[in-house]
């Protein structure tokens, strides 16, 4: 075992970050997709957002029997799995309220708000693969965090708003309101999920300091 | 970056008719720094005159032990209000609120005002352009 | 021959008790398996006990004038104490076992070299302080080394393991070197044994200790300290077998729970957290002061009982 781990002089953890980068590099097309789907109402685009889902799936399948076939030390493995599974819960989300917004159409005094909120969730996608670059080369996340918490906190102070401005807007019924109700929280909650992620990457980076 | 990116869109505003106490109120309700004033004698969104803050309030009305219900935001609103175009730079941005020594600019497309940009947004962009530079390729 | 026997179990007690300093925070976080941890362990006790194990051999027989029975009581006491002590899961000093057993042999016999016991009471001393210096030092230094090579996450996980396995060896290298002089120092003392075959018989049944009965130790010492990260946990092995290497070189066996304990204690102090229990220090304390004490005491007794006509009539039996 021990020679095997020398000889391999880590093959299979550059596996397991090839794999983890190619997943947050998906993160953040689906990301620009939903926002370019959203601001267009474009529906096709929508069902894009909803396949690539399935190919976060497995990739963060692949990730987590990489890691659990010996790849980093046995210290490291939790942390490392808990951050994949966080990431795939941005998809989940995204692919939930990719499914609403299939269903409904978002009314106008929203929508602006509403794309600056994707915008936001893709460019918080976008630091949290810059972060995870950094984090591969033991550099200090501090910067980075602080800008993830930044966006996110932009986005909760519009979600306010959003959620002021709906209660104007008149629903024809219970499911039409429900739909925009669950399509409004599914697009503020990314940002706080990909939040997590974050302080997950930090985790791992001070604990391998 | 362009202040677009970090404008707030949400632009709270008051009626110049209405008192200082009723400015005060909404402010602290909902901790804002500043209202933006509107002369038209409707609440539009899309025309505003002046901006009034809190500077204004405590210096030119509770400082000197004033009334703030005798005293109309009208009488202390700063106007008109300074505007950029959304384009306009961050460093822009802060460049032009240190010459005219305020703390917020509102951008606007046109006549129409689009949202407004505070220092504290600048800070935070300052912040992003940063983590964003520091970005391993 | 028969008189190497109580030899053979203080080695193998210390054997048993002493893996866990070597390899039980790489065990207990999973860097290392429990079978590769005690093979490598039982291979670098010997080869140390081997190449450097002479060292230390003349401290221990030149406390008392010993004879080759006294060399068989002080022995047995020790290893019953050792043993006793592993039993109970309390980390226990093999050096301190045997120097108050060979004390307690000395002053019953009034040829006890307080002198000599000065120098090794001194070193006792510094030991704890030895290692907590070293693994501060240890802790910058090394950290200031991978920040120079700026190495990745992968690099730094290959360097952790592989130095995990490495320093582990080192560690039982030094183990071997430094405490083989307390399990066969008394028979080249009271000229039963040459120090090269002391050396060897006592290394051997260090490794067969490692071997057979360490599991239990291990996975105590591992639960009574705080986790430790990869880093520290390879800074404070370091700091434990370099601790008793210097002290090798002086010629004096010293405690390698107590290196173990000061190098972990050290780390924290760098990292400004408590990484050792009250508790367990508190279990630390008492195996330290009962076991020489005991150990003394239990010497005297063996020696009283034989020369009522106990352990060589008992013996005579079987030749």
């Amino acid at each position: 075992m021990f020679l095997e781990r020398l000889f391999s002089s880590g093959k299979k953890e550059r596996d397991v970050t090839e794999k983890m980068r190619r997943h947050l590099e998906l993160l953040c097309d689906v990301c620009s997709k939903f926002k370019t789907a959203l601001e267009n109402q474009d529906r096709n685009l929508m069902c894009d957002v909803i396949d690539l889902e399935r190919q976060g799936d497995s990739i963060r399948r692949a990730v987590i029997s990489l890691i659990y076939e010996g790849a980093f030390l046995p210290f490291l493995r939790p942390d490392l799995c808990k951050f994949v599974e966080v990431v795939d819960e941005v998809f989940d989300l995204l692919k939930d309220t990719a499914t609403y917004c299939r269903s409904t159409e978002l009314p106008e005094p929203l929508r602006d708000e509403c794309v600056r909120v994707a915008l936001l969730n893709f460019r918080m996608s976008e630091m949290l693969l810059s972060s995870f670059d950094a984090m591969l080369k033991n550099y200090d996340l501090r910067e980075k965090a602080l800008a993830i918490r930044i966006y996110e906190k932009k986005i909760d102070d519009m979600k306010f708003y959003i959620i002021d401005e709906a209660q104007k807007i008149p629903v024809s019924d219970f499911w039409s309101g429900k739909i925009l109700s669950d399509l409004i929280s599914g697009l503020t909650s990314i940002s706080d999920v990909i939040e997590d992620a974050s302080d997950h990457l930090q985790i791992i980076n001070i604990s391998m300091r | 970056m362009q202040v677009r990116e970090f404008m707030n869109t949400r632009i709270e505003s008051i009626d110049a008719d209405r008192s200082v106490y009723d400015a005060v109120e909404i402010m602290v309700d909902r901790r804002f720094r500043s209202l933006a004033v509107t002369f038209s004698g409707k609440l539009s969104k899309t025309s505003f005159d002046g901006v009034v803050t809190a500077r204004d309030i405590v210096f030119k009305v509770l400082a000197k032990g004033v009334n703030p219900k005798k005293v109309k935001v009208s009488e202390i609103a700063s106007r008109p209000i300074i505007c950029i175009s959304q384009e306009t730079s961050i460093q822009e941005a802060a460049t032009l609120m240190e010459k005219s020594n305020i703390a917020r600019l509102y951008v606007c497309d046109g006549d129409k005002v689009v949202g407004m940009i505070s220092m504290l947004d600048i800070m935070a962009a300052e912040l992003i352009v940063r983590a964003r530079g520091s970005h391993v390729s | 021959m028969w008189m190497l026997l109580s030899g053979l179990l203080l080695g193998w007690s210390l054997g048993a008790n002493h893996t866990a300093n070597v390899f039980g925070t790489g065990v207990a976080t999973g860097t290392v398996s429990y079978r590769a941890a005690i093979l490598l362990t039982a291979v670098f006790v010997a080869l140390g006990a081997f190449l450097e194990g002479p060292k230390c051999m003349s401290t221990v027989g030149a406390l008392s004038r010993l004879t080759a029975m006294d060399a068989f009581h002080c022995a047995l006491a020790a290893g019953i104490m050792m043993s006793l002590l592993t039993f109970l899961s309390f980390p226990g000093s093999a050096s301190q076992a045997i120097v108050g057993a060979v004390i307690g042999a000395g002053i019953l016999s009034g040829t006890a070299d307080f002198s000599k016991l000065y120098k090794v009471v001194v070193c006792w001393v510094f030991t704890p302080f030895l290692s907590i210096l070293a693994s501060f030092t240890f802790y910058r230094l090394f950290r200031y080394v991978l920040d120079m090579i700026d190495a990745s996450l992968t690099q730094r996980n290959l360097i952790y393991s592989v130095g995990t396995i490495l320093i582990g060896c080192y560690g039982a290298y030094c183990l071997g070197a430094n405490n083989v002089a307390n399990v066969t120092g008394v028979y080249v003392g009271s000229g039963v044994l040459s120090p090269f075959a002391a050396s060897l018989i006592g290394g051997f049944s260090i490794a067969i200790g490692v071997l057979t009965y360490s599991k239990k130790v291990m996975m105590t010492v591992g639960k009574g300290i705080a986790p430790l990260d990869p880093f520290s946990a390879l800074v404070a092995v370091f700091a434990g077998a370099f601790t008793m290497h210097v002290f090798t070189q002086v010629g004096v066996p010293v405690s390698s729970s107590q290196a173990a304990v000061g190098a972990v204690v050290g780390v924290g102090i760098v990292g400004d957290i408590q990484t050792v229990s009250i508790r367990m220090l508190t279990k630390i304390v008492v195996g330290w002061v009962s076991a020489p004490a005991f150990a003394a005491l239990l010497t005297c007794l063996f020696i009283k009982l034989d020369r009522m006509g106990g352990f060589a009539a008992f013996f005579e039996i079987f030749r």
